[in-house]
């Protein structure tokens, strides 16, 4: 299943006179994204950017950049904010997780925005790993077991992490207009993992405040409340979509493979908070 | 609420058991709630169209508790259910 995008011509964002059901700001106030429903499905406004129609079903997008926007910008859009929510509407289950292959088997990190998840990925890929994915976490059932569906080959990085961590023989995406993340591009120095693995551990990222590297397990009924806060899931207040949502994320709760990690935000570590992982995910499967 | 009455689970709440706890989904806010095993067992009895006494006399066979403690704390419960209209009374 996919997500067809068509791009229009550049046009203004005119008012609208309904009020957006939902929106999502920035710590400081700004407006990032606002939600309308239409008749054929929804409206996602970035304002002075772009705005997008998802079908009602999540098969189909259509893009309206704003005047001078480029297509960099309209890309970034579609694939880090569109096409997982345009996905959760085709009944998919999409996490705001980046995720890495270790020896076979699937690693995501989870987290609230600037916990680490990228770099992570970003630290597996460039040293021996690869990863599947950073952002939109792709999952599904196949036999009884979750796996996951690797995403677009890419990986975006604040600076002070593109610095540390990627060789200067990596490829970057155009720059986008609002934000100074850069888009790196998979490649042989930056390996990317394009078939899917058996989902084995979920890390959930802690703040960094602490002085030493941790790993605990989390029961069940707070591994659900982290999945949930941290799933892509359009409209949820549609009651049938989000009461299959809720069964979804039960199913994913009982998997025994859901831990708390926490580190110190430290680039130099990485090696021991990359050992200390791998060691963990291969522990308990000898 | 007295502990002759029963409780009905409101129509637009699901409940699934995760684990030792009980996690419930308000469709109609989209809240999530969480009660742990203690809760979880009252929840269970009283879904099961028990009275609120009769609650009370199971939990006391099964926890090494007072019927005082008890007695407070099931109806604790029911006044934080109905608060949040996940419950109604079945007087």
């Amino acid at each position: 299943m996919s997500v067809s995008l068509q791009t229009l011509g550049a046009r203004p964002q005119a008012p609208l006179s309904q009020k957006p059901f939902h929106q999502w700001t920035f710590p400081n106030g700004t407006e990032w994204t606002l939600f309308y429903r239409l008749n054929s499905g929804y409206l996602l406004r970035f304002p002075d950017l772009a705005d997008f129609e998802v079908s009602r079903d999540g098969r189909i997008a259509a893009v309206w950049p704003a005047p001078g926007v480029s297509p960099g910008t309209v890309e970034h859009l579609h694939l880090n904010q569109v096409l997982p929510l345009a996905l959760s509407r085709q009944g998919r289950l999409v996490l705001h997780a980046s995720a890495v292959e270790i020896d076979g088997k699937g690693v995501a990190f989870t987290g609230e925005s600037g916990r680490g998840k990228s770099t992570l990925a970003a630290s597996f890929a460039t040293t021996g790993s690869r990863f599947l994915t950073d952002d939109g976490l792709q999952l599904d059932w196949l036999d009884g077991q979750c796996r996951i569906t690797p995403s677009h080959p890419s990986v975006r990085l604040w600076e002070d992490s593109q610095d540390a961590l990627i060789p200067q023989a990596v490829d970057l995406a155009p720059a986008v207009e609002y934000t100074t993340k850069a888009r790196l591009l998979a490649g042989d120095a930056m390996v990317f993992c394009d078939q899917s693995q058996p989902l084995r551990r979920v890390y959930f990222l802690g703040e960094g405040v602490g002085q030493s590297l941790i790993i605990e397990a989390v029961q069940p009924a707070e591994a659900l409340m982290q999945l949930v806060r941290n799933s892509f899931l359009l409209d949820i207040e549609e009651k049938e979509l989000l009461a299959w949502h809720f069964d979804e994320m039960v199913r994913l709760a009982e998997l025994p493979i859901y831990y708390r990690l926490d580190y110190p935000r430290c680039y130099e570590d990485l090696p021991h908070v990359r050992g200390a992982i791998i060691r963990h995910v291969l522990d308990e499967e000898s | 609420m007295k502990l002759s009455d029963k409780v009905t689970i409101s129509a637009q709440v699901m409940a699934r058991v995760v684990g030792d706890e009980t996690v419930i989904l308000d469709l109609a806010s989209g809240t999530y709630y969480g009660l742990d095993m203690v809760g979880a067992r009252m929840w269970q009895l009283m879904t099961e169209g028990q009275t609120l006494a009769q609650v009370c006399e199971t939990m006391l066979a099964e926890y090494e508790v007072s019927s005082e403690d008890i007695e407070r704390d099931v109806l604790a419960l029911v006044q934080t259910l109905l608060e949040k209209q996940l419950v109604s009374a079945d007087v």
